[in-house]
């Protein structure tokens, strides 16, 4: 488990041993503690644009003791015998998930984030995060444990969730992630007891599986 | 159970909340510590309180510099937060890699408060912005009283 001042902290300490700027997308739990919709994770997952960018980044935190790790059963089987599956580093208690370019496949728009957060050490290590419409859509692919808590705590502190963003955005990705849309559909049935999700984007998801 | 969201002042968060005065004040005292409230006017003005529904946290980046130094005041279209040392030379940088043109016409008021050129040259060539910046500098030049470029710098 890492804290929001801790991350903090610790993403400072790894941009004083990068050794050039990077960029990059947090997304799970890392974008939720940086847009304060809670205060632990066990995690930080960060999507890289490319692997060279990823392997500098991976190179300043071997420095400071991570270890690559088995991906053991952190995710199910269908996602483990994926080419876009994250590298795993961890150190005591606190892991990293490195991805690059996509989350299992869901290629990330690398233009569109609401938050911006540069820690400026030797070099700059610069994260992005991703709205909440989004943050909901990826909690629904990765499926690990507590990301379903995740998704009602998102949608316990927004009001309004654009639910035609997230479906439209799901349908977009169906290529590169064959059951996106099944994952989907059976989170927003389940969050149907906690909040009202309008029939058409059901709809919407049928036909687009059809 | 606390009104969520909006504006408020102490008498009106009092009402909503069926408080007396005193107890709302405590009330938005705690929230304001929780980073759930944020306060503007004090003194001759009223107080108003607004209500977040999460921990609001002080933005320090390009935005807040921008918005300090230049006439032309400009609405983030991201949150910027910076943990290490941002400066003016940084938020130079960063606004020509915005490429908008608002954004263009604010930056130029910075180069008025530049401290480090030796910074400013170095941020731009690790970008490949120097010929940018030698147009913004010129158009500063223009329409702005900003500082003389070291000649070692000039093209």
């Amino acid at each position: 488990m890492i804290n929001t001042k801790d991350q903090e902290e610790l993403f400072k300490l790894i941009a004083e041993y990068l050794e050039k700027d990077i960029e990059c997308f947090a997304i799970g739990g890392t974008a939720m503690m940086f847009a304060s919709y809670k205060n632990t994770t066990k995690d930080i997952d960060l999507v890289f644009k490319t692997i060279e960018d990823r392997n500098v980044f991976i190179k300043a935190i071997e420095k400071l003791g991570y270890s690559n790790k088995a991906i053991g059963n952190i995710y199910d089987n269908k996602r483990k015998e994926l080419f876009s599956k994250p590298l795993i580093y961890s150190r005591g208690e606190e892991r990293f998930d490195l991805f690059v370019d996509s989350v299992f496949g869901f290629k990330l728009d690398f233009l569109t984030f609401v938050q911006k957060h540069e820690f400026i050490g030797k070099q700059e290590l610069i994260l992005f995060v991703p709205i909440f419409e989004l943050l909901i859509l990826l909690k629904s692919i990765t499926r690990r444990e507590k990301d379903f808590e995740d998704i009602v705590t998102i949608i316990k502190t927004e009001k309004i969730i654009d639910w035609s963003f997230i479906v439209k955005n799901a349908i977009k990705q169906k290529n590169n992630l064959p059951w996106i849309l099944i994952d989907l559909e059976d989170t927003m049935q389940k969050l149907r007891s906690i909040t009202l999700i309008k029939q058409k984007y059901f709809d919407e998801l049928y036909s687009a599986q059809n | 159970m606390i009104s969520t969201e909006g504006k408020y002042t102490v008498e009106t968060f009092a009402q909503k909340n069926n408080l007396t005065r005193q107890s709302a004040i405590n009330k938005l005292s705690k929230l304001k510590k929780a980073g759930l409230v944020s306060v503007s006017g004090g003194g001759k003005q009223k107080r108003i309180y607004t209500l977040h529904t999460k921990p609001q946290k002080e933005q320090n980046g390009f935005y807040k510099i921008v918005n300090k130094y230049s006439p032309d005041k400009l609405n983030p279209s991201f949150e910027h937060y910076v943990y290490g040392k941002y400066t003016v030379e940084n938020a130079i940088i960063d606004g020509l890699l915005i490429k908008d043109i608002r954004t263009k016409q604010a930056i130029s008021h910075l180069f008025r408060h530049i401290k480090d050129w030796t910074k400013l040259f170095r941020l731009a060539k690790q970008k490949g912005l120097i010929m940018q910046l030698h147009e913004q500098y010129n158009y500063a030049r223009k329409i702005t009283k900003c500082k003389t470029m070291p000649k070692r710098y000039k093209l």
